[in-house]
Formats: C-alpha cells, structure tokens, sequence
C-alpha cells in the first residue's frame, strides 16, 4: 500500500571523524524496530542515517555496516561546523527531499512526502536541533526517550479524533522517564482528525538518551546505498561564525575515577554538615563526587561554596546526567529511583547507606548498610583510614 | 532606554526546596501540596538579562505562559532583572499544550512588545517538563539565531552583533567551549552555569542601581504587567493549547519495579565490627589500585 510517509531517519552525531556512539545506539534500535515492523506490517521500510558535515563521506560506509539501510550525507565545508540554522534547514530539506526518497526505494517515489519517524540523540546538540527541526517540519517530538514500541493505538480523543473511536496505525510509543524518576511517560505524536483542524503531523520525532540502547555489532558484509545530498545554504546564514573551540577539563570527571560517591535527598536532616561528610568520604577514597537529579535543582540552602560545587546538573548521576562503571559506587542517602540506577547499575561493587531498607536502592547493591549516613560515614571514613590507602593514579 | 531590547522567557514551576516540595508516599511529586516558584533555569536566564540591562542599559521584558497565579514568577524575575515590561499570557484554550503549542503563543507575545527584540533568552530547560524544546522552538518560530548552552556573552552595539561562548558536552568526548559571533537577533538558551561578571567600577556601580531599582519595581510589579487572552493576543486559535499541539502523554505510569540486579547484604551501619567487613570488601574491589 502506498502511504505518504515511509522510513525511518536517524540523524547522526560525530565529532573528529568518529561516529559518536550514541550515533550507533540509535541505528541499532532503529534496526531492531524496524524489523520488527517490516515482519509485522509485511512491509519493507527503511533506516536512513542522515549525516552533515566536511569529508564525511567515509565514515558514511560505517553506519551501513551497523544496521542502516541506507545514509544520506551532505558533505560541504560550511557544514564543518555546527550551526542551528544551517543544520536545521539542511535536515529539513533532506527530510522533504522526493529524489532522495525515491533513491531510497523508487517503488513509492510518487507518493512518499516525508519520513515516518525521525530519530534524534539527545544531547547538546540533538536536543536543539530536534526543537528547531520539529518546527520547520511542523510536527512532535518527544525528549529524552528511553524506550520504543510501534504498535496500532485505538482511542477516542477529544481534540485529536474529535471524541470518535479512531486507528492511528504504525504509532511510535515514546517512553520518557519523568523528573522524579518515579513515572514512566508515555508520549504519542498523532495526526489531528477532528474535522474542526485537521492537521498531519509526521514525522513522529524523539530524542534518544545516549547510552540506553546497545548498537548493532558491525557486519562489513551488509549492504545499503549511499545518497549524496547537496544542501541549498542561505548567504544570511553564513553571518554566524564559530571563531574558536577549546577543549576543557570538566571540573567534574565521572570517566577516570574508579570510585564515586554520590549523595541524594538523604542529606536532609542537616545538608551542609553530611555533604562536608560525603566530601571526606570521597577524599578518602580518592572518588568523584555524584549527586542525584532532585539534589541539582538546589532543594537545600547550603553554603554558597558547597552549593555551586556540588548541587549542579554536571554532576548528576543518571538518565538526565552521567552514566558510570565505577568500580566502587558508594550510594549515600540515594532511594534509588529508576533514572538514577540507569547511571550507575554497571558499576562494579555498590555500597548504599540508607537508614530505610525499603529504598529501591536495595535491590541495586550488594552490600546495604541500614542506617543514617550521619552515623555510618564517620565510621567508614575511620575504617578506611586504617585499611585502605589509595595511590594516587 | 538603551538601543537594546531583551525579552526573556520564563516559565512557574514547582519549588523543589525542602519545605516547599511534598511528595506522595511512592516518591512522585504532589503537586497539590508543592508550593510554585520562578524556575531556576528561568531565573538564571533573567540574571542574563539583568546583565544586559547594566553592560548595554538594555530594555528587559519578561514572557511567560501559564494561569494566573504566573504572575508570582513574573514578579520575581523582575526582581532579578529589573524588567520594565511584564507579560502574562493566559487562557484556558492554551492549557494542555506540548512545546510547539506553546512556543506558538510565546512568538506571537514577543512580536507584540512594541519594540522589536534584539536578543530573546531562555532558560536551560523546566525543572517539571524537562523537555528543554521550548526555547528553541520559539526561536525557530521567530526566525532568530538560536544559541544554545550559553555561559557568557557580550554586545557589539555598533555592529550589532554579539558574540556568546557555548558549552557543549558529548557522550564520550571531552567538553568543548566554542565561542560564536552572530548577527542580532538571537535567541539564547543560558546554560546552567552561566554566571555574570562585572568587572569594573562603573558597572559595579550600575548594579548596584538597577538592583536597587529591580526591587522597587517588583514592589509594585502589577504597574508593569499586562495580562493577554487569547483574542487580545490575536493567536490563530488551530496552533495553540491541545489542537496546536502534535504530541500527547498517553499514559503516565509508575516505572516497573526492576527485578533486583543485585543481592544486598544488609548490614547494621553503627556496628564497627561489620563496618570494618564492608570495607575489607571495598578494598578488595579497588584491588587494583591499592597497596597495603
């Protein structure tokens, strides 16, 4: 059956000639929905990585060999740098572009308009071009997605289907973790039916946590086309300049410590006394310091000095933060909400310290000591004084 | 009034800090019993803008959507920015929308200040939402350069044109500040460890004025705010609240309960003897890096 809309596009990161591997996660799932898809629907849709920048057109072979179907690379020096604008458009353009379409399968290449779904990672760049390319496409996006499913969706909805009992087939259920860590969200993107303003919204966009999902391993045997796109640049936008990039050390390094303590909302009772304490601790122990998402958004007044060092988004620990494999993860006052554990469950050896044993932080350690960290931090710095001494990397 | 115009997006959410923030015995937030504040994102992004009032005596209005009671986030964003313009866009028909319904009435609120903007800001993201669309979207509605990850910048008024440093953090890659000169306008989403600086004495000097000044005016914060309806905005009515909005939350849900990855031994935490257990087993999981 012909439809207006087919595919899947993935719009891909790389930085200095590498693929990020966010980049690959996102194939590999695209991979797996789609097969799942093309034997349910008895169709035979496509992942398309999209890619833009300067000399790409080598490591556009790789995305084929991790599961695409087919990439559409727009290679031209002005897209060496990224600019919103610039990318927007581009990625625009390629999303509407028939010929390329037709290229991708000329069976439909009269009626297909757009992509079905478009994929997005979300991180400092995904996030925003996601925002700026979802509306240039006047359609939805759901953010930081964790989990996938296509299924039909029967529903009766009082704006979108004007009350009345409706189909939308093929519909992407995009799972979001919610702030508290606690919900799990559902977000749909459905064409408006309600005669009163029809609208379609296609793609059917999200943006994908890096890290949640494995990519495909490399077959150097897989075959796909590769489509060069040549990108329409506005002179006006050429008036924005990237004048310098710098490298710099993050104040906060959750990649080479071998330990990390993190503290959450345990610290209550007295918060600028227990995060001097998780200070000692980590001093102890050589380790980076993690907090939980809830402690980044400043719930306690503490010291102007601990309170910028410490209660910042940098250093969360998380779905919305940084994902570890410490080998020693020491949980302090952390009740373990799902978005947490997901940045932390590879870690080595998991100690918690938690006076309350039905924190879900229990089932993602493997020793719990029960008890206030007040009590138990001053214990374990003066037991780890006399039996460990860390050198120094 | 300076040549420049500053509009900053701002957005009332729930107050997380103790005291203010309850939450329902299954950990998710009671928003009937939490108190609502200005965001904190919001707030950062109007100390940028308060910079922009004492470096370039820039003009600041503050937008925000919401229901009435927004208006307390309006008044504190003024505190911190001295605004002169305050405005609230409310309505029933805009409630329920995702972020392109809303961006919607944002643009449409912008483009009806008097003066044309020369630089929008946003905050990093909702600290409820968490989406983060929001600001670039209504930029990209506006047709302004969007920035984003901002943690400093500057205005050359006479070319008009500014230039911002971004953060820019990538999984596996080491942080980046790229530094970008743009044409005005720009939409500006600030990052979260944005910080102003004022270096010299004239402009610690205006600080302290436009402060002092700042909370004079969100004394009296209702002479400044203009509160606007649907029709008084002129919104087409198709791209806002729920028919402007593509996507839905179908389902909220509590996350399942992952089966345990780990067996815990629990131990009694003012036992010294177990204390000294656990960490003979933290040392042995650190093997490789310790020495006796």
């Amino acid at each position: 059956m012909a439809e207006k809309y087919r595919h899947l596009y993935v719009i891909i990161e790389h930085e200095d000639g590498e693929l990020l591997p966010v980049s690959l996660e996102m194939i590999g799932e695209a991979r797996r929905l789609l097969d799942g898809f093309n034997s349910k629907y008895s169709s035979n849709e496509k992942v398309v990585a999209v890619i833009l920048g300067h000399n790409i057109k080598d490591i556009s072979k790789q995305l084929i060999e991790y599961g695409a179907d087919a990439v559409i690379y727009a290679d031209d020096p002005e897209l060496k740098d990224i600019r919103n604008t610039i990318y927007t458009k581009v990625i625009g353009q390629i999303a509407q572009d028939t010929k390329s379409l037709g290229e991708i399968e000329s069976e439909y290449a009269s009626e297909i308009k757009r992509p079905r779904y478009m994929f997005f990672a979300a991180d400092s760049v995904g996030r925003h071009l996601s925002s700026t390319v979802l509306v240039e496409l006047e359609s939805g996006l759901a953010s930081d997605i964790n989990q996938l499913v296509i299924e039909d969706i029967e529903m009766s909805h009082q704006q979108k289907t004007g009350g009345k009992k409706e189909t939308y087939e093929k519909t992407l259920k995009m799972y979001r973790p919610d702030f508290s860590g606690f919900l799990w969200t559902t977000i749909l993107c459905l064409d408006n039916r309600n005669p009163a303003f029809k609208r379609d919204y296609h793609p059917q966009s999200c943006s994908i946590i890096p890290g949640v999902f494995e990519p495909l391993k490399p077959d150097s045997l897989r075959e796909g086309k590769i489509i060069e796109f040549t990108p329409t640049i506005d002179e006006q936008d050429l008036k924005v300049k990237v004048l310098s990039r710098q490298i710099i050390k993050s104040v906060v390094d959750f990649d080479t410590p071998r330990t990390i303590v993190s503290f959450g909302r345990g610290i209550k009772d007295d918060p600028e006394q227990n995060i001097k304490l998780v200070e000692n601790l980590a001093k102890e122990l050589n380790a980076e310091i993690g907090v939980t998402l809830p402690i980044s958004k400043k719930p306690y007044t503490v010291s102007q000095a601990l309170d910028s060092k410490y209660m910042i988004p940098d250093r969360v620990i998380g779905t919305s933060g940084h994902k570890t494999s410490a080998m020693l993860y020491v949980a302090a006052g952390v009740s373990g909400a799902m978005q947490h554990v997901w940045g932390m469950k590879d870690s080595g050896f998991v100690v918690a310290i938690n006076p309350d044993e039905d924190a879900p932080i229990k089932n993602e350690c493997d020793v719990f000591i029960k008890g206030r960290m007040e009590d138990v931090i001053p214990l374990l710095i003066e037991e780890i004084k006399k039996q460990i001494q860390i050198v120094e990397a | 009034m300076g040549d420049l115009n500053i509009a900053v997006i701002i957005k009332l959410e729930p107050d997380f800090s103790e005291g203010n923030v309850s939450y329902n015995p299954d950990g998710t937030l009671n928003r009937a019993e939490t108190k609502n504040t200005l965001g904190p994102h919001s707030g950062i992004a109007a100390h940028a803008a308060f910079f922009g009032k004492v470096m370039y005596d820039a003009k600041v209005s503050i937008v925000t959507m919401g229901p009435p009671i927004a208006d307390l986030a309006l008044k504190q964003a003024q505190q911190i920015s001295d605004a002169e313009e305050l405005h609230l866009y409310s309505d029933r028909l805009f409630a329920g929308a995702d972020t392109l319904g809303t961006a919607e009435v944002l643009r449409v609120g912008i483009e009806k200040i008097q003066q044309k903007m020369d630089i929008v800001f946003s905050g990093h993201r909702a600290s409820d939402g968490e989406t983060g669309q929001t600001g670039p979207q209504t930029a990209w509605k506006l047709g302004f350069t969007f920035l984003g990850n901002v943690i400093s910048y500057s205005v050359d008024l006479e070319t008009r044109t500014i230039r911002a440093k971004r953060l820019i953090s990538l999984q596996g890659s080491p942080n980046v500040i790229e530094e970008v000169e743009a044409p005005l306008p720009v939409f500006i989403s600030i990052d979260p460890t944005y910080k102003s600086s004022y270096n010299t004495i004239s402009q610690r000097l205006a600080f302290q004025k436009y402060k002092k000044e700042a909370i004079q005016r969100a004394n009296t914060f209702k002479d400044y705010l203009k509160v606007f309806n649907a029709k008084e905005l002129g919104v087409d009515e198709t791209l806002v609240g729920l028919p402007g909005s593509p996507t839905i939350v179908y389902k909220v849900e509590r996350v399942p309960k992952s089966t345990a990855t780990r067996r815990a031994e629990v131990i009694d935490g003012t036992d010294p003897e177990q204390i000294r257990k656990v960490v003979a087993k933290m040392k042995e999981a650190l093997e490789a890096m310790v020495i006796k």
